[in-house]
């Protein structure tokens, strides 16, 4: 139960099986807005927050602990144990994608089947492996979010206010919109930004779906290629869509695609 | 009294009516551009297109707005802003670089708005940009400042925790010391006795021929005798440093002194010196007794071992009351004095020795010192060179 608490995990709609949604970097689980609620009426919906975003524990944030992205698998593990409903089915978005790749290794009777969402391995060039970036570009990156660190903090409370169609949840809960602690945003972004998980790929057993947005800045196509071609059991679907956020820019395109695997799946 | 005249309304201005939108939108002084949900510019003004040194057509429906971005602020937009973007419907304040076309930045910041179509979905996005130069030239200094603050931090962390071990290395060696010293005087105590009691033997037995046989043996006796005291005033230190702070009692001055007085009282009629004690305004005090008479016995036989050749010593004891009502213990001779600008720091040091010529150990001051302290006081001293010290020992009230 501590677990549920620490990673603000919410559980909704109906159904036996449970579908984990876990967001990438720079948001929290309001991420799912748009996708989410439309599994509601099959499955058992649950959201989280990684530790260090959102609304999960952020005193619990350990920066020697979540050193690298083995912290917040072994904290997905602990809430599917807490849940205690079976091998889930489990929806990655970006450095979330690793997340569920890792813990699949460690327990692959936990999961059913993963749908990686905009997933990559690694960010870097290294080699004949296209990431997307080279390792300037990283350090570059890293050091535009350390000058954001006024920015980070300054430009939360604004945003929120108006134009929201929810005001009964205006307040509290919006007022943090997105937002994160800048230090541990920093330390975050390192940690996602300089990990290499290629080598992780070979333990993974579990049924996979690759999404990859065909227009996606922060991961090129190859990176999907790449995946596909190192993942046992996986199927790749190419978004003709834009951006790193499908779940946000084709809400639709999105649904569709998680779907279509879904109802092929084995059962 | 007579109204006030209505005040005249100046002609309208023509200038006002001149203001043209388009001239606003492309002249603005800050930057305007729109484009597609997935960047893609579809109107820029002249504002934004002089400060990125691009043509209008190199922009417009062939470059993406986060492709003027520098790549971390492209994460920035792809991680951050399009998720408030599509959810919240606008974003404010964000703070970001531009690359111009020579390949310099120009830091910015940014507000936008998503424009949905009849449909809900998103159909363009309206971006306002303001030149922040001198502004981000503050920031950079303030996030230069919460660095060096933060380093400063950690750097006083660190000196804390040097600090710490070198405390805890401290009081190792003072433990090592304390324990050096007691096997030193322990172990050398029962050689001593033995060679004393040799020697006695020795005087007893032995004839000496030599005519100043005698004047050797009375100065080995001497020398004897002060090893003696060094190593008794050794155990005395030791003992202090392993015993906790003794049982205070109500202790009456006069009796104790009496006693102190009559076991120098040798030295006293040798020396033919005087104690003059007055201690009738504080008659007694709550200290450890044997702790006070060892203080008192310290001072008053320094203050005739150290008296001025040529002049009886004359030793004042007094007990007062301090203004906050502490007791004050007085101790006042007349004899060599003590420079204190050149020993005063090395007063109460161990084996620190002042007056070479008069035999001693060193370990007086240093005992009476930790005496003091130890029952919670304070020991001072003023002295001046050839006509005498003052000791004052301030106690607890």
């Amino acid at each position: 139960m501590e677990a549920l608490k620490r990673q603000n995990v919410t559980v909704s709609g109906s159904g036996e099986q449970l579908i984990v949604f876990s967001h990438g970097f720079g948001c929290d689980q309001r991420m799912w807005r748009l996708v989410a609620p439309a599994f509601e009426a099959d499955y058992r919906v649950v959201l989280l927050d990684l530790v260090g975003a959102g609304g999960s524990d952020l005193s619990a944030y350990d920066p020697a602990r979540y050193a690298t992205l083995h912290a917040h698998a072994e904290d997905l593990l602990a809430v599917v144990a807490a849940l205690a409903a079976g091998p889930v089915i489990f929806v990655g978005h970006s450095v979330s994608a690793t997340i569920g790749l890792l813990a699949a290794a460690a327990a692959p009777e936990q999961f059913r089947c993963l749908v990686l969402l905009g997933p990559s391995p690694c960010y870097l060039n290294q080699g004949h492996y296209v990431g997307g970036f080279g390792a300037r570009d990283i350090e570059e990156l890293l050091g535009a979010l350390d000058s954001n660190y006024l920015g980070w903090s300054g430009n939360m409370a604004p945003v929120i206010m108006a134009h929201d169609e929810r005001p009964e949840l205006a307040g509290e809960l919006f007022r943090s919109f997105c937002a994160t602690d800048p230090r541990i945003a920093r330390h975050f972004a390192r940690v996602t930004f300089l990990a290499d998980h290629r080598a992780d790929l070979a333990r993974v057993r579990t049924p996979s779906l690759i999404v990859q947005v065909a227009h996606d800045a922060l991961v090129p196509v190859q990176v999907g290629t790449y995946l596909h071609r190192h993942l046992a059991a996986s199927q790749l679907v190419l978004l003709d869509t834009f951006g790193h956020c499908p779940h946000l820019s084709a809400p639709r395109a999105t649904i569709d695609a998680i779907r279509q695997y879904l109802v092929h799946l084995p059962s | 009294m007579s109204p006030q005249p209505e005040p005249l309304r100046p002609p309208l201005d023509l200038r006002l009516t001149q203001e043209n939108l388009e001239d606003l939108y492309d002249d603005a002084p800050c930057g305007y551009c729109s484009c597609l949900p997935d960047g893609t510019l579809v109107k820029v003004n002249r504002t934004l297109l002089t400060w990125l040194g691009y043509e209008r057509t190199e922009l417009v429906a062939r470059r993406c707005f986060q492709e003027l971005l520098t790549v971390g602020g492209r994460l920035h937009y792809e991680t951050y802003f399009v998720s408030l973007l599509l959810l919240r419907g606008q974003a404010r304040e964000i703070s970001y670089q531009l690359c111009r076309a020579n390949g310099a930045s120009l830091p910015v910041l940014l507000n936008a708005t998503l424009v949905r179509d009849t449909d809900g979905e998103p159909l363009v996005v309206r971006i306002t940009l303001f030149d922040i130069t001198e502004r981000r030239k503050y920031e950079q200094e303030l996030l230069r400042a919460r660095a060096q603050a933060e380093q400063q931090g950690e750097d006083l962390a660190r000196a804390n925790d040097q600090l710490t071990r070198q405390n805890e290395e401290l009081t190792r060696i003072n433990a090592d010391l304390d324990s050096f010293v007691y096997t030193a005087s322990h172990d050398l105590r029962q050689p001593i006795n033995n060679m004393a009691g040799i020697f006695a033997e020795l005087k007893r037995t032995a004839t000496f021929h030599d005519p100043e046989a005698e004047g050797m043996v009375g100065m080995f006796e001497e020398a004897l005798g002060q090893i003696m005291t060094t190593i008794t005033g050794l155990t005395e230190v030791v003992q202090l440093q392993r015993q906790l702070a003794p049982e205070a009692e109500e202790v009456l001055l006069a009796p104790l002194l009496e006693e102190v007085i009559n076991a120098l009282r040798p030295q006293l009629q040798e020396m033919a010196g005087t104690f003059l004690v007055d201690v009738a305004a504080v008659p007694s005090v709550r200290i450890g007794r044997s702790g006070l008479h060892s203080m008192l016995y310290n001072l008053l036989s320094n203050a005739l071992k150290y008296a001025q050749i040529g002049r009886p010593p004359e030793v004042r004891v007094r007990a007062d009351r301090a203004e906050d009502g502490a007791p004050v213990l007085t101790v006042q001779d007349n004899g060599r004095g003590i420079d204190l600008e050149r020993h005063g720091r090395e007063l109460f040091q161990l084996f620190r020795r002042f007056h070479p010529e008069v035999p001693g150990s060193g370990l007086g001051l240093y005992l009476v010192n930790r005496l003091v302290h130890q029952a919670g006081g304070q020991l001072d001293v003023s002295s001046v060179v050839g006509e005498g010290t003052t000791f004052r020992i301030r106690l607890p009230r």
